[in-house]
């Protein structure tokens, strides 16, 4: 049953004027998963967030949950933390919370519950009755996410979550996420931070220019990148590597040296240009980091 | 679920609009610039009214004193003046000396000296003519007595002469016209205030961004329903707060009579009230969401106040014939009807039909701005930075 609750975005578009802002994207998210989105600035991460909740209308595509589109009842069940931060700087932040938790359909004293249950699990339980102004930015930043959860929401859309978290923060706003994806919510985020995306996400999305270039799990995209060996041959001339047909240097530090294979050329090949030059102290495997997946893969694009 | 009875298509209707003006309520209840305002413009009125009545002596009664023979006419002329509509006091002043002294150092306004068929009046500088007039039906009722009538033929030689109209005065006299235009005004000009108070409500809410996440949730029309009613009731209960402090400063004063003010003129001035409140909050509202900065509202809500002005010098316009085609025409136009029409009812009877058809009108352009504004309101929530154009946010 868990594996019908999934968070479906079929063939959006969106323009503003003569510009593309989201091309055609098509994405899912399953219960229990959490899907990281990554993407240059303007890419279209936002623009997709702001159509899954109704706040913006698509010109093309259609957004569905259960297996049907979104209706307006079923987009109040998403809890959503917008990129624009946003919420009253003159309420108290547990009366706030309480507000947003009814507005999403629950009652009164249910909502002050679990807003003051989310206080304290982000460790505000003692400026409850403080102004959301009188808090710093990264506690602000907690309330935005508490805001978020504090209705129970059925999926989770979050715009740039672990924007201006201190490390600490990060670690427990990441639990609250894995928690919730275990409880069978689709999770959606968007970050800049790749590593964060790659140690949190089961799935990350990558977009560029409105379109979804790549997407599957961190090992599945590192699947469809190129073979990367690190080399150390302390002897070694300058320029050994010339002449080793499809290895490609990528940097060099000191001795050290990374050098990225097309698709299909065989590793030996360069160990044995490598033995050529000298004692081979080091001949690694290397995994590309998503930062360099993405990097590559947003370069594709771009090309 | 009682709430979902009200629900169309599944969705609460009165539960978001209902929380969204709880918290208006509440939010402006605790403010302090909403506290010290009521205060402020509590104090400010009944200083007004005890300052008014202090200026008009004439609440005061004339004080009488009467001095040896002459007091036989108190009797008869308390009578007399209160038929003429004089306030009096009356004494009795043993020493004459000492009652024109007291008459020189104005604690004594009248002194009556002299026999009952011959008194004398002495004042300071004059004297009021109704109370001149009842001295002298008292004097004049003295002389018949004296002259051997019985006390039933004096009554009856010094009754008034009865007059009998052919045209009965309009019951809606010039008082009670001039009180309930003066409120009517005073509301008009309280509209604007809240109103303004709507627009810059719904500015904050777009400027400090809470708006994307709202507009996730509510529908945008509810967001605005419930901000406008919320807004009203917290301008209802100030107003109620200041009347309330004006009518006690008023019946403590007694600087005018509160009867003035039937209940019905009241409660017809409120109901225009909150109509008039309903069209222009919601128009407020809706031209507020097309700027993002504080700064920007007061120009971008000019046209409303012009119209609001507009509908002001309609009063004047119209009021000298309240019957004309002007007057007519205007007061059933929902701009100008909750003014207007309000203003026609306190001065005459208005056919039923018109009054129908102005309420009716009014409640349909309310419903119809909502609509409008709700459109407006989602298609401009998102956009900040410049002013967004009216058409484009109305085609999205």
């Amino acid at each position: 049953m868990a594996a019908d609750r999934v968070l479906e975005i079929d063939h959006i578009s969106k323009r503003y004027g003569d510009v593309v802002a989201v091309d055609d994207l098509s994405l899912d998210v399953s219960a229990g998963e959490l899907f990281g989105f990554v993407g240059r600035n303007g890419a279209g991460k936002t623009t997709t967030m702001r159509i899954v909740l109704g706040v913006l209308a698509p010109d093309a595509g259609v957004v569905r949950w259960l297996g049907v589109p979104l209706t307006f009842e079923a987009r109040r069940r998403i809890g959503y933390m917008p990129e624009e931060r946003g919420l009253y700087p003159k309420m108290h932040v547990a009366e706030q919370l309480a507000y947003l938790g009814e507005l999403h359909g629950m009652t009164g004293a249910e909502a002050r519950e679990a807003a003051l249950g989310w206080l304290d699990r982000f460790g505000l339980a003692d400026r409850r009755d403080a102004d959301l102004q009188a808090l710093s930015l990264g506690n602000q930043q907690r309330v935005q996410l508490a805001a978020a959860l504090v209705f129970g929401p059925d999926a989770l859309v979050l715009d740039e979550p672990f924007a201006g978290l201190d490390p600490v923060a990060v670690d427990v706003m990441a639990g609250v996420l894995r928690e919730r994806a275990e409880a069978g919510v689709p999770v959606i985020f968007s970050s800049h931070e790749l590593e964060l995306v790659e140690r949190v996400c089961d799935r990350v999305g990558i977009i560029d220019r409105g379109k979804m270039v790549a997407s599957g799990t961190v090992d599945e995209l590192r699947a469809g990148g190129r073979e990367r060996r690190r080399v150390d041959v302390p002897g070694a001339a300058d320029h050994w590597d010339v002449g080793v047909p499809g290895v490609r240097l990528v940097e060099s530090d000191g001795s050290r040296r990374l050098f990225e294979l097309d698709p299909g050329v065989d590793d030996q090949a360069l160990l044995q240009a490598a033995l050529a030059t000298g004692p081979v102290r080091e001949f690694e495997r290397v995994e590309p980091s998503l930062g360099e997946l993405f990097r590559t893969v947003i370069g594709e694009a771009g090309a | 679920m009682n709430a979902r009875s009200w629900s169309l298509g599944g969705t609460p209707r009165l539960p978001t609009t209902v929380l969204v003006a709880r918290r208006e309520v509440r939010m402006r209840l605790r403010s302090r610039v909403f506290v010290g305002g009521t205060i402020v413009m509590t104090v400010l009125v009944v200083v007004g009214i005890v300052a008014a009545s202090l200026l008009a002596g004439k609440t005061n009664p004339v004080r009488v004193g009467f001095s040896g023979g002459s007091q036989a006419l108190e009797r008869t002329f308390t009578a007399s003046a209160a038929a003429l509509g004089a306030k009096v006091t009356v004494s009795d002043i043993v020493d004459v000396t000492a009652g024109q002294a007291q008459v020189a150092a104005g604690t004594l306004d009248v002194l009556v000296t002299g026999s009952s068929t011959a008194p004398t009046a002495v004042a300071k500088a004059a004297i009021a003519s109704n109370v001149e007039s009842a001295l002298s039906l008292a004097a004049e009722a003295a002389r018949l007595s004296d002259a051997g009538l019985s006390p039933a033929a004096v009554t009856s030689a010094m009754d008034l002469v009865p007059v009998q109209l052919l045209q009965p005065p309009n019951p809606k006299d010039n008082e009670n016209l001039f009180a309930s235009l003066a409120l009517g005004i005073l509301l008009w000009i309280a509209l604007g205030q809240y109103g303004n108070m709507v627009a810059q409500g719904v500015v904050e809410e777009k400027a400090t961004r809470i708006m994307e996440i709202l507009l996730a949730t509510i529908q945008p029309s509810r967001l605005l329903a419930g901000k406008v009613i919320g807004i009203g009731l917290v301008g209802l209960l100030q107003l109620t707060i200041v009347g309330a402090a004006a009518l006690v400063a008023v019946h403590v004063t007694n600087v005018a009579a509160i009867p003035a003010l039937g209940v019905a003129s009241i409660l017809g001035d409120i109901f225009w009230f909150l109509l008039g409140f309903l069209f222009y909050a919601t128009a407020y509202a809706a031209v507020a969401s097309l700027v993002s900065r504080q700064e920007e509202v007061q120009s971008a809500v000019a046209p409303i106040g012009i119209l609001q002005i507009a509908a002001y010098l309609l009063v004047y316009a119209a009021l000298p014939n309240p019957t004309g085609p002007l007057a007519t025409v205007c007061s059933l136009l929902p701009p100008f009807a909750p003014i207007l029409m309000a203003v026609r009812m306190a001065d005459i009877d208005v056919p039923f039909w018109q009054v129908g058809l102005a309420i009716a009108l009014t409640v349909a352009s309310i419903v119809g701005l909502t609509w409008l504004a709700g459109r407006i309101y989602a298609n401009a929530a998102m956009r900040l930075g410049t002013r967004v154009r009216f058409m484009d946010a109305f085609r999205g």
